[in-house]
């Protein structure tokens, strides 16, 4: 499902994965100096519509999956209000004879929303940008090591394997008579027999490698191009502006 | 040591370890996101050692110069590539965590890596994460005895779950003789040499 909303025919999928990273820290580090409601309030908003109407994601999918972080974010509401730096003046009620004031509350939904915000923007770049079209850009435009990036991509291929291999690992012990159950002191009776055989095909993946001809440097030819296209120069633009306006510009 | 560059076998090796990692870290956001949100970030503090178990065991497996680093950064990307929802906080937190056990390991040259050093580096590890979540999550808002007590969970949770329990999983793990290519391994067997001489 995921690799279906990545290869969508939308505006935010054709972005260049580089430049989706880019705006992803741009937007923690305006996030970090905003202690009030509505500049997280309004990021938020404008993230779930954009990945929405330009990302193609269909909303349900969006706020089930940013439910949990409501639930993150709600635990900073609470441990501002019992544990706050500075208890404010304006007391709206007591719990247990704990004085809870508008102040702490407002500090603890801001934070709570900004966690969301880093949650929403991450979930931007997540939905709408493939695995391997992410290490293609990093290698040609970022200047990774080809090595580190093939070598993540062999990896990341070797990873729906794993299970397979637990799978294994689980019926050899139960025929060997010792409990089908894993138990949890029994993590590294599965574990190790698990990364026994990571590493063993790391070591053939690396030796195939190199017997091709592999040997990390960046002279060679590509199947996949990534390169900046018009649609960058819209995002970049749209991206700019939107900062401007939030982060810039004064809101009141 | 002869060669102290990471070649293409130690990378890839990184890799595939980092990557297994990588799922389990996925798995353990889920189940720390349900203890945060019950106990809270204190609480949540126990939980921070898990995600240093990378660059423990990897540095301790390959005991080169950059494979901690190395070793956080593929686990955060492989996070990323599988569908982490807060990719963006994940690789920040992978390259502040990854350096900071990255400069415990040059503190000793790349030459001990004996149990205090992997707990040193797992402290190291979270007390970054510590600082990065302390700058991204505001914790300046809090009281800071709060702040103090998250600080000493983490450290304590460093030390444990990625120090103490990265270097028996890796220990066992070479037994197996997997490594025996690898500096750990090879550190096996001329132990074993050694003896039967």
């Amino acid at each position: 499902m995921l690799e279906e909303l990545q290869t969508r025919d939308a505006f935010l999928q054709r972005v260049h994965p580089t430049l989706k990273l880019l705006s992803l820290f741009t937007v923690f580090f305006f996030m970090i100096f905003i202690y009030d409601i509505w500049h997280p309030l309004a990021v938020l908003v404008l993230t779930i519509a954009a990945i929405f109407f330009l990302g193609k994601v269909p909303l349900k999918l969006l706020l089930i999956l940013l439910l949990p972080f409501a639930l993150f974010g709600f635990s900073f509401v609470w441990l501002q209000v019992v544990f706050p730096e500075e208890r404010g003046a304006t007391v709206l009620f007591y719990v247990f004879h704990m004085p809870v004031a508008l102040e702490n509350i407002q500090t603890g939904v801001s934070l709570g929303l900004r966690a969301m915000v880093f949650a929403s923007w991450s979930l931007l770049f997540v939905l709408t940008t493939s695995p391997v079209s992410l290490v293609m850009s990093l290698i040609q435009k970022w200047h990774m090591p080809p090595s580190i990036g093939y070598g993540m991509m062999a990896a990341y291929r070797f990873l729906p394997q794993l299970r397979k291999e637990l799978v294994i690992i689980r019926r050899a012990r139960q025929i060997r008579g010792m409990g089908s159950k894993p138990r949890m002191r029994e993590w590294k009776e599965a574990g190790v027999p698990l990364m026994a055989g990571a590493v063993r095909k790391a070591e053939r993946t690396a030796l195939a490698m190199e017997s091709k001809g592999f040997d990390g440097s960046r002279k060679r030819t590509r199947y996949v191009q990534m390169n900046y296209k018009k649609t960058d120069v819209w995002f970049t633009a749209g991206f700019i502006l939107f900062i401007t306006v939030v982060f810039l510009l004064p809101l009141s | 040591m002869i060669n102290k560059r990471l070649n293409l076998r130690d990378i890839v090796v990184i890799s595939f370890i980092s990557a297994v990692l990588g799922v389990l870290y996925l798995l353990w956001v889920l189940l720390g996101q349900i203890v945060t949100g019950v106990l809270g970030p204190v609480g949540g503090g126990l939980m921070a050692g898990f995600w240093i178990l990378a660059p423990v065991i990897c540095a301790y497996i390959i005991q080169k110069p950059g494979a901690a680093l190395l070793a956080e950064l593929i686990a955060a990307g492989t996070e990323v590539m599988a569908g982490s929802v807060s990719a963006g906080a994940v690789l920040v937190l992978g390259f502040t965590q990854g350096i900071a056990a990255e400069i415990i390991f040059a503190m000793f040259f790349y030459r001990i890596f004996r149990l205090p050093v992997l707990m040193l580096a797992g402290m190291a590890g979270t007390s970054a994460a510590f600082l990065t979540q302390y700058i991204l999550y505001g914790f300046s808002q809090y009281a800071g005895s709060v702040v103090v007590f998250m600080l000493v969970t983490m450290l304590i949770s460093g030390a444990l779950l990625a120090g103490w329990a990265g270097k028996s999983f890796t220990d066992a793990l070479v037994k197996t003789g997997v490594l025996d290519r690898f500096a750990l391994g090879r550190q096996r067997r001329e132990g074993q040499q050694r003896n039967a001489v």
